[in-house]
């Protein structure tokens, strides 16, 4: 068949009910591309030589040399029998980390085709991708690939092969029965549900249970895939030959002269042909006779794989190919390798593409046939009804069951994802090849420039025109070069309804687009008002997609997929495109894989960050599953579906977005740290107390030089500290907070934030107007606040509550315990009415809040932010000189308080005091001498405020110390068989395991766990190899959580002697986290150089 | 053909020598190399890990052992590990290679980590991580000075990393109150020191929002308390990297 013309698609395209848009679906290596390429090769794009071999789809680099498919990739073909159809073929990945590029393809198509390995039967990601179809509502059909290695490989018998293709065959069925099974019992249950209610609103007492489970009442034998169907193709790709029974049926009803209907029926199943009787007759098993499957169709099959591969013998062969009136040419024949004859002849015989296509063209819908059901699943986002739509919306279904091309249709058009293409291989900027006459006058040009040249030699004049000529082209050939470097980004689209044209007005919805929110009648010639998610544009260019080639196309009717050029500024990743604005966008797409892999990337020459920031933006519109942070820390991390996708992601920043050299890492995990109460056992579960202390030699050494002079400790844990110019003294002691109170903290942080505000208004004397909603939510929080916080040692807590902290809105508390002193309590905003007393502020009360915002900030232990810990500020005295109570105090920040390591301008560095509140720095003395006595300690307000900082770091650790680790919840489905090692891999990484229930219908476990954040770099790989692929995680950060170790742990009664040894250098978990951060920020690590003085080298040995 | 003979010295190998002058004599301590900086941090707890033994000696590599009576004038008593460790604490020794580089290493991360902190990547207006300065310093070729402060070396490297990354000490969020009488004049003399003014107001009084540089704050601090007698106020906002 010779090249198809692009006239004759594009002719083909305003053909509706003749177009078949359908992917290839398949586990990774069962030959999806391989087929593709036959199909292609049917269209005489490649050559049927180099079918099975080129992988015409796979147009990336890294592509071929994995030999993987990476993307999903479209192909328009043309496919003649007795009508023309036009077959818009999307080839998709069949890896996990992929499986997003299947949801894109899947979406945009009818039907699919389903490949499966005939050796290896039914796997992981066969049982995804037919339940991705299911649940898009697409009909599959099922190619049984690569039949060829039973024969060759696995020496099957032709007896043997027909009963594993059956059992194949069931698998197969048994994955769609259950997907069928599992969604009649959900209908049921969602059924019963309202059925229920509305008994009980009916009050009436008989219900009638049904047990049947409705199972029986739908039928469902048209979901199953068999042969006598018509929907199950057997083929060998790589051969290049296949083979449906109808072919088979059709050949033998003429040769034997049995009805080919019969035959059908007959030619898959438990029937053998009597040969006496001639007549077919049922029962071949039990009689130990060849089926008819094997006697009429694999032994012909086997019989020429022996004659042509195994025995190489050639007159056999020659019998055979003229029996069958094929024409082998004598080069194959004499070919040394005989799959080339193989191929040659079967091929000819039964071309796989003729089968597959067939079957598609028969079997699959055409656009036009879109079921009214698939229509409102698309059309209804999330939980909302399709009945709950506006009802302009309800009326554009009618536009979708119509799929007419007509003028009037409104435009529907659906953009799965963005692709992004070199600007070389736009149809725009690509060389055409020459015509006859171009070439002719190019000729005809060089002729005459040689015919100039020549006279040139004889007079200079000459030349000069030709130099002027020449100029022009060379300055062309440059600004191409410059075009060269840009990405341009395709939609990969298909429109539903109506005709869509260059340089047509559309509306782009965004996928979080509400119809609902439109104002009445305007279209989208309109001046836009504007619409959340809603934008207008031009189209501005559309292409056919060819592979990886793209021709250029004026305007695409329906049913039809296609690329849309010069959408980026529009789209991110998907999204709708219509000319009526009350279009909904399309239900999200089912993404199987969500990303879980992170990692943090970096450039590695420093100043190229510029060209990552805009490569990750890139990225992010090219892959529909690739996700890009930028997070607090300044960090990009790129979260990815696995670790080939990882791989193909960096790749793609390196060679096409960023084009730099990056480096990837694990990502810096988070901690908090907090105090809690004293624990009651210690680490062999004995009462404390109780127990002999066993004496330790050198704690008596560290408990003396913990505390440094100035600090005074107190057995309860409070800490009292004098400021260096000893004029006040803070008394600070560190109480753990509940964990509801924390969490209660945590939710609320907004309302704190609003509360703060507005008494940093009263300060001013100025008033914040906060609205009635947002004050009983204030209220609200108050009153949880008190309730949480019980008992005697909380008495009045709430009302005493000074500041919260770090960044005055995080979940630590300052208490005011301090005797005799009221200040404006942080619920002033509640008791504006009220008018209480006005209580006066002390001096410097703010010096003590930041301190306390500061100390929070960092903690002790490895520098990270405090949580769920108070800080009860029980004395606070001051002995202040009257100048320096009025000296100014704009705030000098904590270094200050150290004067001699920073006495330049850097004091003013506010880095540390980031969170010291805008109005600590208030200067308040009105009527001050500038330049007053500034003591040899640096400004007094610092001072306090570094103290307030060191007493509240000595107060915590003064109490029993412990660190937070960020927890992902994580969702593992997994079959039965695999549970066991997913517990493994759960436990190794100190995950827990909170819940495991069997999804209903399906052989599905879902197993809910807890996992640290720090543990998780590696996870989901680790899983997906211990388990072959048959659990997929899923990870959402959760809550923080206390890791029970205490850092600081020894050993010290006589059991944990016995039990862990006088070092305990068994693994404390705590404390390895806390070095690592300690390590990576460059603080001190209490560790030794060398472990073993004697085990280092000897330099010197033998002197 | 030569015998092996036993030689009746004990040898040491790997000594790392402690000395102490009190009461006019020398003393040193043979230890392990690499341990005293533990020790003296605290990280090691064992003595017999630290010292080679616990002899106090006059001169280590002669193996000249000191008298007793000398000890004990010089110390006060004659228990040799109390007398090792008090060298052990006080005494002088030669740092080891591997003791030096930990501790330059361990400098240079904290001097990359205060880099972090303070400054912003001005496009995104975020920070940048640790590891990225660290790549950065490397790239030109800072190196550590064991005897400055970690932050004052800090600070040089911000002024040397701008020439080669875009790099910016995060803004300080500034908002004064002058009366109407100074703001004229003082509003001339605070313009050099702003980098951004965000909001200004001025009425009976100038208020004034505005962006400036950490380094700049001593100065107009200087300048609004001298210039107004007092009367201005001043106030700080967070800094700028945190509100992004």
């Amino acid at each position: 068949m010779g090249h198809t013309s692009l006239e004759k698609i594009i002719a083909l395209q305003k053909k509706t009910p003749h177009i078949r848009n359908l992917c290839i679906l398949a586990h990774v290596d069962h030959g999806k591309t391989t087929l593709a390429d036959c199909l292609v090769a049917s269209n005489g794009i490649i050559s049927s030589r180099l079918a099975g071999k080129l992988r015409y789809l796979d147009s990336r680099e890294d592509e071929q040399i994995r030999g993987i498919t990476m993307k999903s990739s479209a192909i328009s073909l043309h496919y003649t029998t007795g009508n023309e159809y036009l077959i818009n073929l999307i080839d998709s990945p069949g890896h996990v980390d992929f499986s997003s590029e299947v949801s894109t393809a899947v979406r945009l198509c009818d039907g699919a085709i389903v490949v499966v390995d005939a050796v290896e039967g039914v796997c992981p990601q066969t049982q995804v991708v037919l339940r991705q179809a299911w649940l898009e509502n697409i009909r599959p059909v099922l190619v049984i690939n690569k039949i060829d290695r039973l024969i060759v490989e696995l020496k099957l018998t032709s007896q043997e092969a027909y009963t594993h293709l059956q059992k194949i065959l069931e698998q197969v069925n048994a994955v769609t029965g259950s997907l069928f099974t599992s969604k009649v019992l959900e209908e049921r249950a969602e059924k019963d549900a309202e059925a229920q209610s509305s008994c009980t609103e009916n009050g009436s007492g008989d219900q009638v249970y049904d047990w049947s489970a409705g199972l029986e009442e739908t039928d469902d034998s048209d979901l199953y895939f068999s042969p006598d169907r018509g929907n199950v193709v057997f083929a060998s790709a790589i051969d290049g030959w296949g083979f449906s029974i109808h072919q088979f049926a059709e050949m033998y009803s003429q040769k034997m002269g049995i009805r080919s209907s019969v035959l059908l029926k007959t030619l898959w199943g438990d029937f053998y042909l009597n040969a006496k009787a001639k007549k077919i007759m049922k029962g071949a098993q039990s009689k130990g006779k060849k089926p008819l499957f094997v006697q009429l169709v694999l032994d012909n099959i086997w019989s020429m794989y022996d004659a042509v591969v195994t025995r190489r013998d050639k007159e056999k062969v020659e019998k055979m190919v003229t029996s069958l009136g094929l024409k082998v040419m004598s080069r194959d024949l004499r070919h040394s390798d005989p799959k080339v004859l193989l191929s040659a002849i079967c091929s000819q015989w039964l071309p796989v593409s003729q089968a597959v296509l067939s079957m598609v063209c028969e079997k699959l819908p055409s656009p036009a046939e879109i079921s009214a059901e698939r229509v409102e699943k698309l059309m209804s986002v999330g939980a909302r009804r399709f009945d709950s739509l506006p009802e302009q919306t309800q009326e554009l279904k009618k536009a979708f069951l119509d799929c007419s091309a007509d003028e009037t249709a409104p435009v529907i058009v659906f953009v799965s994802k963005m692709f992004a293409v070199d600007s070389k291989a736009l149809p725009q900027n690509k060389q055409r090849p020459l015509t006859q006459e171009e070439i002719a006058q190019r000729r005809e040009q060089a002729r005459q420039r040689h015919a100039e040249r020549q006279a040139a030699n004889q007079s200079a004049e000459t030349l000069k025109g030709t130099e002027l000529n020449m100029l022009p082209t060379a300055l062309s050939v440059k600004t191409a070069v410059e075009e060269d470097n840009k990405e341009h980004f395709v939609a990969f689209a298909r429109v539903y309804s109506g005709v869509l044209r260059k340089g047509q007005k559309v509306f782009v919805l965004g996928p979080k687009y509400d119809p609902s929110l439109l104002p009445e009648g305007c279209s989208a010639a309109d001046v836009l008002p504007s619409v959340p998610h809603m934008a207008c544009c031009t189209v501005d260019s559309l292409y056919l997609l060819m592979g990886r080639e793209l021709e250029e196309l004026d305007e695409v009717p329906t049913g039809n997929v296609l690329g849309i050029g010069g959408m980026e500024e529009f789209i991110l990743k998907s999204a709708t495109i219509s000319t009526s604005p009350s279009c909904p966008p399309f239900t999200p797409l089912n993404f199987e894989a969500t990303p879980i892999v992170r990692v943090a990337v970096e450039p590695k020459h420093p100043s190229e960050m510029p060209k990552l920031v805009r490569g990750m933006r890139l990225l992010n519109q090219a892959d529909p599953c690739a996700e890009v942070l930028i997070q607090e820390t300044g960090e990009h991390v790129l979260v990815t579906a696995g670790e080939v996708h990882l791989q193909r992601c960096l790749d793609d920043l390196r060679e096409r977005f960023a084009k730099i050299e990056i480096s990837a890492s694990k990502p810096i995990i988070p901690f908090r740290e907090t105090v809690i109460r004293p624990p009651k056992v210690d680490m062999v579960n004995e009462d404390m107390g109780k127990q002999q202390k066993v004496a330790v030699i050198h704690q008596v050494k560290e408990e003396q030089t913990k505390y440094p002079e100035g600090v005074q400790v107190d057995s309860t844990g409070l800490v009292t500290l004098t400021t260096p110019n000893k004029m006040a003294t803070v008394g600070v002691r560190a109480i753990p907070l509940p964990e509801e109170v924390t969490r209660l903290l945590e939710d609320n942080v907004e309302l704190i934030r609003t509360m703060e505000q507005f008494s940093l208004f009263a300060w001013e004397d100025k008033t914040l107007d906060i609205n009635q909603k947002i004050l009983e939510n204030i209220q609200e929080f108050k009153v949880k606040l008190e309730s949480n916080l019980q008992g005697r040692k909380w008495r009045g807590a709430v009302e005493r509550i000074w500041a919260f902290g770090p960044r005055r809105c995080g979940p630590n508390i300052l208490l005011n315990s301090v005797e005799g002193y009221r200040r404006p309590s942080v619920w002033q905003c509640l008791e504006r009415e009220k008018e209480t007393e006005k209580a006066e502020i002390r001096d410097f009360d703010n010096s003590i809040a930041s301190g306390f915002q500061l100390a929070t900030l960092s903690g002790p232990m490895c520098e990270e932010p405090l949580m769920g810990v108070c800080f009860s500020v029980e004395t606070w005295d001051m002995k202040l000189s009257a100048p320096l109570a009025q000296q100014d105090s704009i705030d000098e920040d904590s270094q200050t308080a150290e004067p001699n390591i920073d006495n330049q301008n850097e004091s003013s560095d506010t880095h540390e005091t980031n969170a010291s509140s805008a109005s600590s720095n208030r200067s308040r003395s009105g009527a001050e001498a500038a330049g007053s006595s500034v003591d040899c300690y640096g400004p007094f307000s610092g001072q306090l405020i570094a103290a307030m900082k060191e007493a509240c770091r000595y107060a915590f650790q003064a109490k029993p110390q412990r660190l937070m680790a960020a927890m992902y919840t994580c969702e593992i489905m997994a079959t039965a068989e695999v549970l066991g090692r997913v517990y493994a891999v759960l436990s190794k990484r100190e995950g827990r395991v909170l819940q495991e229930e069997m999804k209903e219908g399906t052989d599905m476990f879902i197993i809910k766990a807890v996992l640290p954040v720090a543990e998780s770099f590696g996870f989901a790989d680790e899983i997906r190899k211990r388990t072959s692929g048959l659990a997929s995680p899923q990870l959402v950060f959760s809550h923080w959580e206390v890791i029970s170790s205490d850092p600081f742990w020894v050993p010290t009664t006589e059991e944990e002697y016995l039990h862990f040894g006088e070092k305990a250098d068994s693994s404390n978990q705590a404390l390895k986290y806390m070095n690592a951060v300690r390590r990576r920020k460059g603080l001190y690590v209490e560790e030794k150089i060398v472990e073993h003085a004697e085990k280092q080298r000897t330099l010197s040995k033998n002197k | 053909m030569s015998i092996f003979t036993p030689t009746n010295q004990i040898r040491l190998t790997n000594v790392a020598v402690v000395r102490m002058k009190k009461g006019g004599k020398r003393f040193e301590i043979a230890c392990y190399k690499n341990k005293v900086m533990s020790w003296r941090s605290g990280a090691e707890k064992d003595l017999d890990e630290v010292l080679q033994t616990n002899t106090v000696f006059v001169n280590v590599s002669k193996g000249q052992v000191a008298k007793k009576d000398d000890l004990s004038s010089a110390f006060g008593t004659e228990d040799l590990t109390e007398i090792c460790k008090q060298i052990l604490a006080k005494g002088e020794l030669q740092v080891s290679d591997r003791e030096r580089q930990s501790q330059l290493e361990q400098m240079f991360r904290d001097i990359a980590t205060i880099v972090a902190e303070k400054c912003v990547n001005p496009e995104t207006k975020r920070p940048y991580t640790v590891s990225l300065i660290e790549r950065a310093m490397k790239d030109i070729h800072f190196s550590v000075k064991a005897n400055k402060s970690t932050k004052q070396q800090a600070l040089e490297v911000i002024k040397q990393l701008q020439q080669s990354i875009q790099i910016q000490r995060a803004h300080m969020r500034l908002r004064f109150v002058l009366p109407a009488r100074d703001g004229k004049r003082l509003k001339e003399k605070l313009r050099p020191l702003i980098k951004t003014v965000e909001n200004e107001d001025f009425d009976e009084q100038l208020e004034m929002v505005c962006l400036i540089d950490p380094g700049c704050f001593r100065d107009i601090d200087e300048l609004i308390r001298c210039e107004t007698k007092g009367k201005g106020t001043l106030e700080r906002f967070s800094t700028l990297s945190e509100d992004v």
